[in-house]
């Protein structure tokens, strides 16, 4: 046994101590001089039995006490106090110290009575405590009770209530005895017809089917109860009353309750928008559609529940469709994409798609759920946007390739006009200059050297700078042809008797591949002479050191359209017509890239000053294109370059 | 005997020029008149056997001209020879040397050729 006395009086401790050890031999007695010492020893060690003196030198009165049992809940107490102390040692005793002592007012016998009376005491209060709390423990798990009704002349004649109605009415058995109407009142008000109603059947030996319905607990609450009715007969088969089982279903009624809201909240949510909602399980089959799927489809709910895929769609898209699911199965991600959905019956239509997978309370996988919507007019509306850019776009490149060819056309024209006036205003003066010369070369002395080169190199100029006049006067006119038919073939012959000699004279080969049954074209002759002059011209230019010209006339479909800027003639060659082309090769060094954008331009040239014009190919392009036809100009793979002049092709006669 | 030569041209360089060419040739007796309006006193005045004309000049031009001459009785006749820079030589042999009825040479020609057309076409008219 241990003892705790908390005595600030050494006297008294000892003297407490002495009689202690006479009542409890054996005891083990500490002596503590202050509450807090005492306190905090408490609550470490655990004492049988703790004497406190009321009045210590670091507290006062009850508190002490107070302090301490609530340090020591297990030990018994009592409490010493002086004779002036009485109404405080009451005091403490109805706070829980179980026996007070007045100093001097006892022995070692009365103490020992005391303290075992204590202990004791102590014991049973913490038995009593420990049986409460159980009791109050198995009340609050209590949900049920039963009542006992007995019968008599076809009317409820007594009632008795099993004890554990209280834990679920709050009122007693003999609450129900005395108050003969508490069990009806009880009811909530808008159930009692029904209870009333049961009761009766009951009575009349009926088999009622249990009700669940409210009633008011005892602490105002409302609770929800399952009142299920038993009628139990004698031998005879008379009635002899009925037992009644009450269970509390509050709280699944509350679940219950919650859940109903819950689903017509959800109901609503998935009835009333927009989208067509399903889900689907693990195996595909369809367990849930909102209406707006059910009307897609054709199907009622029931009808559709059970179900997969290839029930409603093409096997093309419902093997789609399930291909999809199960990759949200599988990876748990969400699918959001854009798809084909035709509907039984119903045209192709355009969905966003959105699939999620289900999880059940554990977090796994079962099933999926999908949501989508019509994007048709949408998409139709972005296609046909695409299609009118598209259709802008290119009318748009139309436009401006004919505005390009237009502007070329009024430049050529303005050009035209200008070089005339350039032309008639440059001849003018050339004639004057032309004028002097010769009258110098007639008066001047022709024996002094130098005159004679000065005379010499003014004719040469006035020579350079008409033969310039003419060309571009050329180049810009667009006058009157004279066209007739003729054979390509013929021309180029004849042309090339013309340059044979300065052939030969730079050694250059010359190889000729003239179609037979070649189409004739209409053509002015001189004019188209020209053309094959200027090309041969710049060939003898580029083959300086000699080389091969190969010179080649055919006839075809053409099957590519060809740019042809600047022209404004009734004749023009399109992809289907059968054109003449003549192509000549050259074995020279061909024209560098910087320059090949470059030929056709007026006065461009890479001959040296006097030696070339640089109007034989402008000039040349302009014919061909008043002949309706077009030349090309491009560097051969093997080297050199090669030159195509096609023109329309006549109808046989 | 000097043939009479009528020189109508705008361009004061060149008639002078030409007409100092011509002159020195002592074949030719020459006149030359730079405004076109004067063209047809100056025939009245000179009697040419031939008249070298320019087409293109201020005031009035060529044709003109050649309409006034055609309209006087005793200018009909005259030979017009065009002296011009407005058309180029190809087209000139092209219609054969002939332009709107008339001998035609394209400028800038040198003094022997337009001797040639000279001695080609004018007439005397005495």
């Amino acid at each position: 046994m241990n003892v705790l006395i908390v005595e600030d009086s050494r006297m008294d401790s000892v003297l407490l101590a002495r009689m202690l050890s006479v009542g409890f031999p054996g005891a083990h007695v500490q002596q503590i001089r202050s509450l807090a010492e005492a306190e905090a020893l408490a609550a470490k060690e655990y004492f049988d039995v703790i004497i406190c003196d009321l009045h210590l030198p670091d507290s006062e009165g009850l508190s002490s006490f107070t302090r301490l049992r609530a340090a020591a809940p297990r030990s018994a107490t009592l409490v010493i106090s002086g004779t002036n102390d009485h109404d405080l040692a009451v005091e403490a005793v109805r706070e829980g110290a179980q026996d007070y002592l007045v100093k001097g007012k006892f022995d070692a016998l009365e103490l020992r009575h005391s303290i075992r009376y204590a202990m004791e005491r102590h014991r049973l209060q913490l038995a009593l405590q420990r049986s409460e709390r159980h009791y109050r423990r198995l009340l609050e798990a209590i949900t049920d009770y039963i009542y006992r009704v007995s019968v008599r002349d076809g009317r409820a004649a007594q009632t008795e209530h099993s004890p554990t109605c209280i834990a679920v009415t709050g009122y007693t058995p003999e609450d129900y005895q005395t108050d003969t109407e508490l069990w009806l009142r009880m009811v909530h008000p808008e159930d009692q017809a029904d209870v009333v109603q049961q009761a009766e059947r009951a009575a009349r030996g009926e088999a009622v089917p249990p009700i669940e319905h409210r009633i008011l607990h005892r602490d105002g609450s409302l609770r929800w109860v399952r009142n299920t009715v038993v009628p139990h007969f004698n031998e005879g088969g008379e009635l002899l009353g009925y037992d009644g089982l009450i269970r509390d279903i509050s709280a699944r009624k509350l679940a219950e309750e919650q859940l109903v809201r819950s689903e017509a909240f959800y109901h609503s949510l998935v009835e009333t928008l927009p989208q067509h909602i399903l889900r689907k399980d693990l195996n595909e089959r369809f367990t849930f559609a909102n209406q707006r799927f059910c009307q897609l489809v054709g199907k009622r709910l029931s009808d559709l529940v059970g179900r997969t895929d290839f029930d409603f769609y093409d096997s093309n898209l419902a093997r789609k469709y399930q291909a999809d699911d199960r990759f949200v199965i599988k990876s748990g991600q969400t699918l959001e994409t854009t798809e084909e959905n035709q509907a039984p019956g119903g045209e192709k239509r355009y969905v966003n798609v959105i699939k999620t997978p289900i999880h059940d309370a554990r977090g796994r996988v079962i099933g999926i759920q999908g949501i989508f919507w019509d994007i048709t007019e949408k998409k139709r509306a972005e296609e046909q946007l695409r299609h009118a850019n598209e259709e802008l776009r290119r009318s748009h490149e139309e436009l401006k390739s004919a505005q390009l060819q237009l502007t070329q056309a009024a430049k050529m024209e303005s050009i035209g006009t200008l070089a005339a006036g350039v032309a008639h205003e440059v001849k003018n003066p050339l004639a004057t200059l032309t004028m002097g010369l010769n009258y110098l070369e007639r008066n001047v002395s022709a024996a002094d050297e130098n005159i004679a080169l000065v005379l010499h190199e003014m004719r040469e100029a006035i020579g350079r700078a008409d033969k310039v006049t003419r060309g571009l006067l050329d180049f810009a006119s667009s006058r009157q042809m004279d066209v007739r038919r003729e054979n390509l073939n013929n021309i180029l012959e004849q042309t090339l008797v013309l340059l044979r000699h300065k052939l030969n004279e730079q050694h250059i080969e010359l190889i000729t591949h003239f179609a037979r049954d070649l189409p004739d074209v209409s053509v002015e002759r001189s004019q188209i002479q020209q053309v094959f002059v200027n090309v041969l011209m710049n060939v003898l230019h580029a083959l300086e050191s000699g080389g091969t010209v190969t010179i080649t006339t055919s006839s075809e479909r053409l099957s590519r359209s060809l740019h042809s800027e600047g022209s404004r003639t009734s004749r023009q060659i399109f992809v289907g017509n059968t054109v003449v082309s003549t192509c000549i090769e050259d074995s020279g060094p061909g024209i560098p890239e910087e320059n090949l954008a470059k030929i056709f331009d007026p006065f461009f040239t890479t001959k040296p000053t006097g030696v070339g014009t640089g109007l034989g190919l402008p000039v040349s392009k302009k014919i061909v294109e008043l002949h309706g036809g077009a030349i090309e100009v491009s560097n051969r793979r093997e080297g050199g370059v090669r030159v195509v002049i096609m023109l329309p092709a006549e109808r046989p006669l | 005997m000097k043939k009479k030569v009528l020189l109508v041209d705008d361009e004061k360089s060149f008639t002078s020029l030409l007409k100092m060419n011509l002159e020195q040739t002592g074949r030719y007796e020459v006149r030359a008149e730079n405004w076109a309006e004067d063209a047809l006193s100056a025939a009245r005045e000179f009697r040419p056997d031939i008249m070298l004309l320019d087409i293109i000049m201020p005031r009035m031009p060529g044709g003109n001209v050649v309409a006034q001459f055609s309209s006087d009785p005793e200018l009909k006749d005259l030979p017009i020879v065009f002296l011009t820079a407005a058309i180029q030589r190809s087209t000139v042999a092209a219609h054969d040397g002939i332009i709107c009825d008339h001998p035609c040479l394209a400028k800038p020609a040198s003094v022997n050729e337009i001797i040639e057309m000279i001695e080609k076409h004018a007439v005397s008219t005495t």
